[in-house]
């Protein structure tokens, strides 16, 4: 017996929608005033995020081989943590990182599964080609466990802190704008004439938008994400 | 009164919005939930192994006690994918909730219901009634501990008492120290009955633990068996010593009480590594992390704060100033809706 498929696609179904939603908050936000990638390097790292689990937990939705994903969250995991260093130099340091560790984590998690995956097989282990072997789950096991276990604890850290912080009081959960605008940006213009950054924009495209770039909306998803990362890790140990 | 302790903890919050200590307790707690929930969805889970994983914790225990026990395994081989989806999608939902502030007070409450349940159902009173309970091997059952812990970290205070350590918070400083004391004594007792100074009896539990394991895990285990092999009654009574000495430690004067919640954690650290193999969560056949974390988390709820040190030791607790430790994150007490 192993976990039924219809978790599996459950959660592979939460994770799409994750992805949508961050497609929808990239649209948006490029009609916007994200400039420099702020925000838009984490709405498109949870996008990529997304789409990979979504893949992982139904091989029938893996849409790139996995030394492609491993070489696409290698790019993300290095530009999340050079991104997270500069931020945490400024002045809003706890801000920064609390609005980039969260992605690095599950980005650093998603290089460590596809890495995992592709290592080979220790010999007798009767694992696949490419694969570490095969848990009863139907999903192949990690190599080094260990580490595993080492992310699953941190994700489900980041998750708890996550819910237990309230979205939209200090810009820790921003979909489509940094929470620091530089100051002269029309974002710094819109704070300081007391509207949140984007909301004209936001407006204009209307409740949907609105909900999309809600700072409730990009913590649902960041706790999503987290969860189902954490469950992805603890079935495949 | 209890509004005027909720009127102070607003009150004062704003002075300090950093997370409470007791907030970060019941954070804590809520990750040990989700972890438990995680794990119960493991594919081992859905398997004959955990309908007799429940069924063994009927042996030795007295027939009324027991045949509840039975019958539940019973129900769990027939309905394993159902009943196991529920397990862990309650577990999930008690951590998810009790992270989550408007929901926490509900989620605590559910959890000390569930945990009793499991207590019986799940873990048959964790050996504690069948001689098969070891302080090294988890007794007195994880799931009591959740309970405990959840009573302790109940976002509100007990109306007219301030308290030096979180735990005394809302049940008092008496009651608490009392409960602490029944627990670790009892462990005390339990690493002292006959099956458990055996001497082998350690190094059997020990070499028991190191199945499915990584190598590294498997080495720290095979070494501390190497150590015990033929020392079960010295180490017994060592162990029982130090229990002896952390169950009577809260009862002291703050500084020797931190001394002696130090050693609880580092005795928990030692059990968990050497005597619960990290819960076994590495073989991918745990359903939590065993008690060892819990009674480390337990000795933290006991932690004096600094304004305890001006206090006579049994004094501490009871119209003690509070310790800033009221306000939750954001200036609100735990639980309380934003």
């Amino acid at each position: 017996m192993s976990t039924p498929a219809w978790i599996l696609e459950i959660f592979a179904a939460v994770m799409l929608l994750v992805a949508e939603v961050s497609a929808g908050q990239l649209a948006i936000g490029r009609a916007r005033t994200w400039r420099d990638a702020d925000g838009a390097d984490i709405a498109v790292s949870r996008l990529l995020t997304g789409v990979a689990m979504a893949g992982i937990l139904v091989p029938g939705l893996s849409i790139l081989p996995d030394a492609a994903w491993e070489a696409a969250f290698a790019v993300t995991t290095t530009w999340l943590a050079w991104r997270l260093w500069r931020e945490s130099r400024g002045r809003a340091a706890a801000i920064a990182r609390g609005h980039y560790a969260p992605p690095l984590v599950h980005s650093a998690a998603m290089l460590y599964v596809f890495a995992a995956l592709a290592a080979p097989s220790a010999p007798g282990t009767g694992g696949m080609s490419g694969m570490g072997g095969w848990s009863s789950s139907g999903l192949p096991t990690l190599h080094a466990p260990t580490l595993a276990l080492i992310f699953v604890l941190l994700l489900i850290a980041f998750t708890v802190h996550d819910l237990d912080r309230r979205a939209g009081t200090d810009g820790y959960f921003q979909a489509g704008a940094r929470p620091l605008a530089p100051a002269g940006s029309p974002l710094a213009a819109a704070a300081a004439a007391g509207r949140e950054p984007g909301t004209e924009s936001a407006l204009r495209a209307g409740p949907a938008a609105r909900l999309l770039l809600s700072p409730a909306t990009a913590k649902g998803c960041q706790v999503a994400t987290g969860l189902t990362m954490a469950f992805i890790l603890v079935i495949m140990i | 009164m209890t509004e005027l302790v909720l009127g102070r903890e607003r009150a004062g919050a704003a002075a300090s919005p950093g997370t409470g200590a007791r907030r970060a307790l019941q954070l804590i707690l809520a990750a040990t939930w989700l972890l438990d929930g995680l794990l119960q969805y493991q594919s081992s889970m859905y398997s004959t192994m955990f309908g007799q994983m429940i069924g063994d914790g009927a042996t030795g225990n007295p027939g009324v006690i027991a045949s509840p026990i039975s019958w539940n395994a019973n129900l769990v081989e027939h309905h394993q994918v159902l009943l196991n989806t529920v397990f862990a999608t309650i577990q999930l939902l008690l951590g998810l909730g009790i992270a989550y502030r408007p929901t926490a007070r509900v989620a605590l409450t559910a959890s000390v219901a569930w945990s009793l349940g499991v207590w019986w159902f799940g873990e048959g009173f964790g050996g504690v009634l069948s001689g098969g309970a070891s302080p090294v091997n988890g007794a007195p059952g994880a799931a009591i501990l959740y309970a405990l812990l959840a009573v302790l970290l109940w976002p509100a205070d007990r109306p007219g008492v301030t308290a030096t350590f979180v735990a005394a918070r809302v049940v008092g400083a008496p009651a608490a120290r009392l409960l602490w004391l029944v627990l670790w004594g009892s462990l005390a007792y339990f690493a002292l009955t006959p099956a458990n100074r055996a001497p082998q009896a350690l190094h059997d539990m020990i070499v028991g633990m190191t199945g499915g394991e990584p190598g590294w895990v498997t080495g720290l285990e095979t070494h501390a068996a190497a150590v015990l092999d033929h020392r079960g009654l010295a180490a017994s009574v060592v162990l029982a010593v130090a229990l002896a000495m952390i169950a009577a430690g809260v009862f002291l004067p703050p500084p020797l009480a931190r001394g002696a919640l130090v050693l609880a954690i580092v005795v928990a650290a030692f059990i968990w590594v050497f005597g619960e193999a990290f819960g076994q969560i590495l073989t991918g056949g745990a359903t939590d992390p065993n008690s060892a974390p819990l009674l480390a988390l337990l000795a933290l709820a006991y932690w004096p704060s600094a304004s305890a040190d001006g206090l006579p030791a049994l004094a501490a607790g009871q119209g003690a100033t509070d310790s800033g430790e009221a306000e939750g994150a954001g200036g609100r007490p735990e639980g309380e809706p934003r």
